[in-house]
């Protein structure tokens, strides 16, 4: 199941901390999408620490599309992976 | 498509103390120049030449100003280009040693006016300057995919070597190891280096980065962020070699000084694409770091005003000290006004990223990560905007009547200096605090990669 949040009119540290909230309530078979305005660089790493894959797609309603799925649920990989790669 | 790679290793940002030592150092240099000021009164801004007013100036721009920005740009390299700066504890921890003794050393050198100190003093702030260059110009040849924060970055280090070469010559000068010829125009060449250069060329590149990133701002303009720095850099030599061929008599010294024209014309402009970028804000809530940016900003412009006004229009500064009052402008209005309103940003910031780091690493839930309106309140930040807003004032009046204002503008200062530190060093300890209450609930001690965020399913 897709969960979409849209952090892109947040500033530092806000859309960090709502994707990682948004994260912690992620059921297996479930996978985040999430809005920003500009490349989370530095949520990257912390994906890493957390256990969790992305991919990250530039444009979208605010500039950059992210989306996260716990490392090894192929449940929610394969439709996240389709997910990024449809325009 | 960005690949499921983490584009920013942390192992390559540098210990938190890496920076911090370099922050927390600004407001007591801030506080010894406000003591200076309370101590000398008048004389310390009797003219831009006397030695108290050098003093003064130099803990500004030593003290508060290079020291923040040699700490910001160990920090920023790993994170804006991934290249980190080799063994940057080791470094770091000598250059912040060379660079507060060699500002204290210059600094008493210049009130106990002692030849032999200043000779000391420049050597140690030389060699500070050296390992600093050297260090960052290696990480910055690393890069492997530069971008417009990261070229001036390259240009503001330059200009820093420069600055210093200047300054050495001048403490040689001065110590009488060697003649000094034309105190004036190497004087103004140092200054303007450092100021126009150093700092200028630095915030503007970091600012790329950070005013979008936590003001919530559009994008600077592409011709703003591609052409601007690397054009007053060239800009800077061109009126050197105007303002030497001046100082040497061989052109009017009109030519330099309409040139500098043209490159207040820049540094206005860009003021003002700033200012323009803020008003257009997509999530208008207060924000300290936007007060105090947008007094730096303004500042830009009166002091772009004051310098078209005592050049341009003669007789006009007879009753004024227009050098002095650009010189707080310049340094207290604008470039310690974006330095200070920066800290509030990258200070929180660190230590709730430093802590989330550490609650992924070790899996330890329990623990409640403070967010950065709790690490530095917005109330305790803006009362240290206004007291440092009257300092403005109050130095600025200083300026023009010294024997009134000038130990009532060192008190204001002082006063500023101490909330500015009081709440640096508040968010420090609440990061200390919940560190420590991290590794000890922590089930994994250390940094042990791998943790989960989530309880497992």
């Amino acid at each position: 199941m897709k969960h979409s949040i849209d952090v892109s009119m947040l500033e530092p540290c806000e859309p960090l901390e709502r994707t990682l909230a948004a994260l912690r309530e992620l059921q297996p078979g479930d996978y985040l999408h999430v809005i920003h305005r500009r490349e989370p660089m530095l949520l990257y790493p912390l994906l890493e620490q957390g256990g969790f894959s992305w991919r990250t797609r530039p444009g979208g309603p605010a500039g950059y599309e992210v989306f996260i799925w716990r490392r090894g649920d192929d449940v929610a990989g394969q439709p996240a992976l389709q997910d990024a790669e449809t325009r | 498509m960005t690949p499921s790679v983490a584009n920013l290793s942390l192992e390559q940002a540098p210990p938190i103390s890496v920076p911090f030592r370099f922050f927390l150092s600004a407001p007591l240099f801030l506080l010894a120049a406000a003591l200076l000021l309370c101590w000398f009164g008048p004389d310390a801004l009797a003219s831009r030449w006397s030695y108290q007013t050098l003093a003064l100036t130099h803990l500004f721009t030593l003290g508060v100003l290079t020291s923040v920005m040699f700490g910001a740009l160990f920090q920023m390299l790993p994170v804006l280009a991934g290249s980190p700066v080799p063994r940057v504890t080791l470094i770091a921890s000598w250059v912040h040693l060379l660079l507060t003794v060699g500002t204290v050393g210059l600094v008493a050198s210049f009130l106990l006016g002692s030849a032999f100190g200043l000779t000391v003093a420049g050597a140690v702030l030389g060699l500070a300057i050296v390992v600093f260059v050297s260090a960052i110009a290696l990480a910055l040849w690393r890069v492997e995919v530069a971008n417009v924060t990261i070229t001036a970055m390259w240009l503001a280090v330059i200009a820093l070597g420069i600055t210093a070469a200047l300054g050495l010559h001048l403490v040689v000068g001065m110590s009488g190891l060697a003649p000094l010829v034309r105190p004036f125009f190497y004087t103004n060449l140092h200054l303007a280096w450092g100021l126009l250069g150093w700092v200028a060329l630095l915030l503007m590149g970091v600012a790329y980065q950070v005013v979008p990133m936590f003001q919530v701002t559009p994008e600077y303009p592409v011709w703003i962020r591609q052409r601007m720095v690397p054009v007053l850099f060239a800009g800077l030599i061109v009126w050197g070699l105007l303002a030497g061929a001046a100082a040497y008599g061989r052109l009017p010294s009109g030519a330099a000084t309409g040139w500098m024209g043209l490159l207040v014309v820049g540094y206005l402009l860009f003021a003002g694409v700033t200012l323009r970028l803020q008003r257009q804000r997509r999530r208008r809530v207060s924000d300290v770091t936007v007060l105090f940016w947008r007094t730096g900003l303004i500042a830009v412009g009166v002091c772009g005003l004051l310098w078209v006004l005592g050049r341009f229009l003669p007789g006009w500064d007879a009753r004024l000290e227009p050098d002095l009052l650009l010189g707080v402008g310049l340094l207290l209005g604008t470039a310690v006004s974006l330095v200070n309103g920066m800290l509030y940003k990258i200070v929180p910031f660190l230590s709730w990223f430093h802590l989330q780091n550490r609650q992924l690493a070790s899996g330890c839930l329990s623990v409640r990560v403070p967010n950065m309106k709790e690490l530095l309140s917005d109330r305790a930040a803006k009362r240290q905007y206004w007291v440092h807003l009257a300092a403005i004032g109050c130095c600025a009046g200083a300026a023009l009547v010294p024997d009134w204002l000038a130990r009532p503008a060192g008190l204001l200062l002082g006063i500023s200096a101490l909330l500015l530190g009081k709440n640096l060093f508040s968010v420090v300890t609440i990061y200390r605090r919940t560190n420590r209450e991290l590794l000890a609930a922590s089930p994994v001690s250390g940094t042990t990669p791998g943790g989960d965020i989530a309880p497992a399913p």
